[in-house]
């Protein structure tokens, strides 16, 4: 793919030493690996320039496609400072069940706490619809005498000599990971660091976790859920960044080959594999990243992201500069992984989502989308179904030629299929059915970013949309009228924006464990000594990882609960610290705010200590344009587009976004449109273009 | 009622309502204090102001639907013109279309312009609402008065001002009344949450807008179901399932009759035939039962919406002064264990012979084990409840095996304890939780497994244990040919000279320190004759360990012989299973037929074992002192015969 015009350029601002790089060193490129496509981003230091690519994904060996976008976008590798990628990697070994040998050793009478979970499905409804399989079957549960109690006391040794037998058995079975779960061992890991001992004897190339060293935390399926991704995706993400490294050093790359975690940080390859759990939902991260980013760059510190892509949506949200986090979350149903990981709330609302009516004669939109294949039925291709493309094909939003041409909408067959199985049913003209499409389209993502805000306590009044995928633009301006969401943004790129993300995080670890005390009864010194033992956990993965010294950042985080409640609220304390007070008054704001209500008589409890450790990246600095272009530049055109507001059909203005300039402003009606999308600005919204050529759409009030 | 609003506008408000009250169970969540509703024992509506529900939440428990617009209504009916702006009313009444007195529920009027135009509901099981038993279950209890706290409708909040006196009063009657008033806090905050929400709504799009739209989800709802049911075969379709006993009787199970007829595009139930009422709380109130037909059609609906407009089409007909219609104030708490996931298995058979291709086997009932006492660990002088239920086996389907270690039918959503959490809150170290080899009904398709959870009691004192179970006697059936699962029973102080069997059905029986004890959730029921199981799935079943060598050979007529259990290394001996099969198929028959007295002395010289009496001959002890039970072997037998062998070929 071609390098973007002169408009479209970022530069950087003469940025030298970067990590593990050399002075010679030019480019950063970031690397999104989807399911479908694999996004190549590159960012020249020296000139700003930006590449992108888009390749199609490799599933069987997913290094594969990273390397055929690199090559498409013909950079030297020796030239390269920094690489950073998020990667389905993960996400699909741990899907398709492709892992390797794995076993879990468990104590006597606990084989099953993986397989009975928390015994809840998440369709109540369905008698049909099962949660999945575990990842480790029950054949290669093994269980092993030894019991500690809730206060860290033995109370039953652990049987060494059965431990080696057991030993004995999985290498006969060739295990090449094994997951060590012991009831309790949060509060002592001794028997644990034991039978990893006596197993690293028996296996000596076999990756081995134990639960206390990845999550030292209460509530044992938790724990071994999280122990067990770990250990399965051990191996995995080991011999994928192996490879991958190799590759890459093959074609001159020499430094860090990082990759992108569910926390919204980037871990080097050295580290993955001691928390390989993290990189489960590797790139999903990425989107949220670039929200954050690009919100802040347009002075929001509250935003929300909108990524729209063609079979379903993404949103998360920040607060107060800081990305929504959840310790909630799994692959598949059934299956936590109890790192933190950045909240994203994913619906089946995409382009190709289809309009159908149900029994009860209610017009439904999604979640079965016609994907990529057969596509919308205005793509010609084999779709039957009226898809949220072909309904804005028909009001006038789409072009009928998209992707610069590429690719020509049939107009007729969208009129066509929407007259059939909408309109007629309802007794609507075709437009109106179309509008009616789009608009339960709209309703169904409203509810998903009432879900994330609303549902939460925060106030969509005070927060920025950030809209991007090929098709959230399309929607995004609608959606904030609906929402009273004042501004929308639309990045210079929509399509690549996720791969953008991870240029713009640093490297972080987050390490927590659970801490039973009443706020009234601890000892600050006795949590200031086991926050400094965290820190210097912490502090040694980082140092691994060669991150010098001034690019260390640690921060402190104490979870709280009031006494009796079940669940805990994290509030960020002070390093050192100094008294509890300030961080009790936090707790108490933030209930209020989340939950509607604060009881400051009602005694405090602290949960757990969570330390985040950051070893900082230089990020790439954008170029600032002078506001000094006029819209004219950018006009090419008027086009008849439907908006229910107007009254009907309207004479919109049409503007090729490669060519409008910083400056620009302009009023809807209007349609931008540009390589990867295209940004519906409707009457009454007015746009003006940042320095960052950013798309900003001030939403008046409805009405 | 015509269909006035446009389909967008119906279709953001019917989406909008179905959010307002999932907002509920979200704030619930967070906030609560009683462990059960942590464990989303709890269930949140939007009513009409006539008390219909318009909605229930996404992911509420099975057991209350179809009884909240009740409450609704109960409210309506008892305060009448005296409901005002700021009242909050508190009720738990199972004798007014509630389900059992820990099931407490706030209600919340709303009004806009002074006219009230819906009502909230919220719906939490309290740990603890007093009476005799700790956590309000007294499993012998014949009437109400010593099982807890009935609050039969009142204002908590008077036109805005909280009635302390009065909420004082309650909880002053219940165990750590703290929690409770903690509960109660986080239950209206729910039911302001979605007020909120709702006159957001209003404010949008008008109120009259909104309460036309209550009208059409209802309509819209009976429309959907009316229109699946029209295009289901036509017929009359009767089974019965059974309770243990009656403890004041002894021998004989206690029928549940359920005959369901489909009749254009309605549904009637029809439970006339049930047992009167039992000397023991596993009585359900009408309200209950009601809740249990709804739960278990929907079951066959899983896609439409929970409203009123389900209930349209839905129609019953409960026996007064029976088992599944107990009168005030006959004792109902233990409902769920008792008549109501009976209704839900017997209608879950009878729609398996209408939607065969959505068949599902009997599923294990819902269990729970109560330990209460004093905690004397180090440092601590609590009362302690140990309030334990477990996950089991579902019934089998007609395409795959039932679902392993899945929660019981009245709550698919569930969720069971963490063993860390509960040994650091009480003195009771958990020595096992694990699957349960062989408890799977054995059929073509197997019944999911169940689970065997073992304790031992640490440092405590005056401790009691109570379990509220049943399917000792009754045990999980099989269909289309199909077997039974495993009895439940809890046994006491296991493999020792003290091992007692306690049984399904116990209260504040006196627990010493060191006292260990164990108890099994059944399985599913199997489906499909185990004859014709493909015997790779049996060797599948008997490497991971869910069916054993020996019930490979006895259930299923498969032998496998075991080449390297290191390695996992089994193999199925064709020619031999070939050759037990055909002697089994052969044979079945004439077992399920044999002499009771003669096959229980079997058992006794252990020739045979209690899963070879109950699958292979359907015999039924009284499994503490090993007497027969003619009455109780003589009506299972008949149950075997029509549930299962009528299917061998």
């Amino acid at each position: 793919m071609s390098s973007f015009n002169k408009h479209e350029q970022f530069n950087a601002n003469g940025l030298t030493k970067i990590m593990g790089g050399k002075k010679l060193s030019k480019y950063r490129v970031a690397v999104d690996v989807g399911g479908t496509f694999t996004d190549v981003f590159i960012f020249n230091e020296e000139n700003g320039d930006i590449k992108v690519t888009k390749t199609p994904s490799t599933p069987s060996n997913p290094g594969q496609g990273i390397l055929n976008g690199l090559d498409k976008a013909e950079v030297p590798l020796s030239e390269v400072t920094l690489f950073s990628h998020g990667t389905t990697v993960g996400t699909n070994a741990l899907i398709t069940r492709r892992l390797p040998p794995t076993a879990l050793v468990t104590t006597e009478g606990f084989r099953d706490v993986i397989e009975i979970r928390r015994s809840t499905k998440p369709d109540l409804w369905d008698a049909y619809k099962d949660v999945a399989p575990p990842y480790i079957r029950r054949r290669d549960r093994l269980e092993v005498k030894e019991r500690v109690d809730y206060d860290g006391n033995i109370v039953t040794p652990l049987d060494e000599e059965e431990a080696r037998q057991l030993g004995a058995v999985l290498k006969k079975r060739g295990m090449e990971a094994v997951a060590i779960c012991f009831m309790n061992s949060y509060a002592n890991p001794e028997h644990e660091l034991r039978m990893k001992e006596i197993l690293q004897e028996e296996l000596p190339d076999a990756f081995i976790c134990t639960s206390a060293e990845v999550l030292p935390e209460i509530f044992e399926h938790e724990r071994f859920s999280t122990t067990v991704v770990n250990a399965v995706l051990g191996p995995v993400a080991g011999k994928y960044l192996k490879k991958l490294t190799g590759h890459l050093r093959e074609k001159g790359y020499q430094g860090e080959v990082l990759v992108l975690h569910c926390g919204g940080g980037v871990m080097t390859a050295e580290t993955v594999s001691q928390c390989a759990a993290r990189i489960a939902s590797s790139g999903i991260a990425a989107g949220a990243i670039s929200t954050s980013y690009i919100a802040k760059l347009c002075g929001y510190q509250n935003a929300m992201g909108l990524d729209m892509g063609g079979t379903s949506t993404d949103i998360s949200l920040m607060y107060e500069g800081n990305i929504r986090i959840t310790k909630d979350w799994a692959i598949e149903y059934g299956y936590p992984i109890m790192f933190p990981s950045i909240e994203i709330l994913t619906i089946g609302a995409g382009g190709g989502s289809e309009a159908w009516i149900d029994e009860g004669k209610s017009l439904r939109n999604g979640p079965q989308s016609a994907g990529a294949d057969p596509g919308p039925v205005c793509y010609n291709k084999g779709g039957t179904m009226p898809t949220n493309t072909d309904a804005n094909l028909v009001l006038g939003r789409l072009n009928t030629k998209i992707l610069g041409g590429a690719i020509s909408l049939d107009k007729e067959s969208a009129e066509k299929v929407i007259a059939e199985k909408i309109a007629q049913p309802f007794n609507f003209s075709t437009v109106e059915a179309a509008n009616a499409i789009i608009k339960v389209a709209n309703a169904n993502m409203c509810d998903a970013l009432k879900l994330i805000s609303v549902r939460r306590g925060y106030d969509p009044r005070e927060f920025a949309l950030v809209a991007f995928g090929g098709a959230g633009s399309l929607h995004a301006a609608h959606l904030a009228q609906e929402m009273e969401i004042p501004v929308v943004i639309v990045p210079p790129f929509p399509g690549i924006t996720s791969a953008m993300g991870c240029l713009l995080v640093d490297v972080r670890h987050d390490l927590s464990k659970t801490y039973l005390a009443d706020v009234n009864k601890v000892k600050v010194e006795d949590l200031e000594r086991e926050y400094e033992d965290l820190e210097a956990q912490a502090q040694k993965l980082l140092e691994e990882e060669n991150t010098p010294t001034e690019r260390m950042q640690l921060l402190r985080f104490l979870e709280m609960r009031y006494v009796g409640q079940w669940r805990s609220l994290s509030v960020p304390v002070s390093r050192p610290i100094n008294s509890l007070e300030e961080a009790i008054e936090t707790f108490h704001n933030e209930h209020q705010r989340e939950y509607a209500f604060a009881n400051r008589d009602q005694a405090v409890q602290i949960y757990g200590l969570h330390v985040a450790a950051i070893g900082t990246v230089p990020k790439p600095n954008l170029k600032k344009y002078p506001k000094e272009g006029s819209a004219k530049e950018g006009f090419i055109g008027t086009r008849q587009v439907y908006f229910e507001e107007a009254g009907g059909f309207v004479a919109a203005k049409i503007y090729d976004r490669a060519k409008i300039p910083a400056g620009a402003t302009f009023e809807g009606p209007a349609i931008v449109e540009q390589l990867d999308s295209t940004v519906v600005v409707p009457p009454g919204v007015s746009v003006e273009v940042d320095e960052y050529l950013n798309i900003i759409m001030r939403i008046g009030k409805r009405g | 009622m015509t269909r006035q609003l446009d389909p967008v506008t119906f279709e953001v408000l019917k989406n909008a309502f179905a959010n307002l009250v999932d907002q509920m169970a979200e704030q619930i969540l967070r906030t609560c204090y009683s462990f059960v509703i942590y464990s989303r024992d709890f269930s949140n509506a939007l009513c009409d102001a006539q008390g219909n529900t318009v909605m229930q939440g996404t992911q509420d428990i099975a057991v209350h639907v179809g009884t909240l617009h009740l409450t609704a209504k109960a409210v309506l009916e008892t305060f009448g013109d005296d409901i005002n702006p700021g009242d909050v009313f508190i009720v738990n009444d199972p004798y007014t279309g509630g389900t059992h007195f820990c099931d407490t529920r706030i209600v919340r009027p709303v009004f806009y312009d002074g006219e009230m135009i819906a009502m909230m509901l919220s719906n939490g099981h309290w740990a603890d609402v007093g009476g005799t038993v700790p956590g309000s279950f007294d499993v012998n209890a014949k009437n109400h008065y010593g099982e807890g706290m009935r609050i039969t409708p009142v204002k908590i909040w008077d036109r805005g001002k909280y009635r302390f006196d009065v909420a004082n009063m309650m909880v002053a009657n219940m165990r750590i009344p703290e929690e409770r008033l903690g509960d109660l806090r986080a239950q209206n905050e729910a039911t302001r949450v979605g007020e909120t929400q709702l006159l957001r709504l209003v404010e949008k799009y008008g109120k009259d807008t909104v309460l036309q739209a209550f009208n059409e989800c209802q309509d819209y709802v009976e429309r959907v179901a009316k229109a699946k049911i029209s295009e289901l075969p036509q017929g009359t379709w009767e089974t019965v399932d059974y309770i243990d006993q009656d403890p004041e009787v002894g021998d004989g199970l206690i029928p549940i009759k359920v005959k369901m007829t489909i009749e254009g595009d309605k549904i009637n139930y029809d439970l006339t035939g049930s047992h009167s009422y039992i000397g023991c709380f596993l009585n359900s109130g009408g309200g209950a039962s009601l809740s249990a037909i709804v739960a278990g059609t929907k079951t066959f609906f899983p896609d439409i919406p929970l409203n009123a407009g389900f209930y349209r089409v839905v129609n019953a007909v409960l026996p007064e002064d029976s088992v599944v219609n107990a009168p005030w104030p006959v004792a109902v708490t233990g409902f769920c264990s008792g008549a109501y996931e009976k209704i839900m298995n017997a209608i879950f058979e009878l729609w398996s012979h209408v939607i065969p291709e959505r068949a599902l086997a009997c599923s294990f009932n819902l269990e729970y084990l109560l330990i209460g006492g004093w905690d004397k660990r180090q440092d601590s002088e609590n009362f302690f409840m140990w309030y334990d239920w477990m996950a089991g086996g579902h019934g089998g389907r007609s395409s795959k095996d039932g679902s392993n270690c899945t929660a019981p039918l009245f709550g698919v959503g569930l969720s069971v304890q963490p063993c860390e959490g509960q040994e650091r809150l009480s003195p009771v170290l958990t020595t096992s939780h694990c699957i349960a080899t062989d408890s799977g009904g054995p059929g073509k398709y197997r019944g999911g497994c169940g689970v065997e959870k073992g304790g031992t009691v640490l440092d405590s004192a005056g401790t009691v244990m109570s379990y509220c179970c049943d399917r000792g006697r009754s045990i999980t059936w099989g269909i289309f040919g199909g077997l039974p699962s495993i009895p439940h029973s809890v046994r006491l102080n296991p493999g020792t000279d003290k091992e007692r069997n306690l049984g399904t059905i116990f209260s504040n029986v006196p627990i010493n320190v060191g006292d260990s004890f164990t108890r099994p959730s059944a399985g599913g029921g199997g489906l499909g004759d185990p004859i014709e199981r493909d015997p790779k799935a049996v060797l599948e079943d008997v490497i991971d360990g869910y069916v054993s060598v020996e019930r490979a050979r006895k259930d299923y007529g498969v032998i496998i012989s075991v080449i390297d259990e290191d390695l996992c290394h089994y193999v199925v001996d064709e020619e031999e299973t070939d050759k037990k099969r055909k002697y089994i198929r052969t044979n079945r028959k004439v077992w399920l037929a044999e002499e009771p007295a003669f096959v229980r002395e079997k058992y006794l010289d252990g020739e045979i074992d209690q899963l070879d009496l109950i699958r292979r001959y359907g015999v039924i002890l009284d499994w503490h002192n090993n007497e027969l039970l003619p009455e109780t072997t003589r009506e299972f037998r008949a149950m075997l015969q029509k549930r299962s062998a009528a299917y061998w070929a």
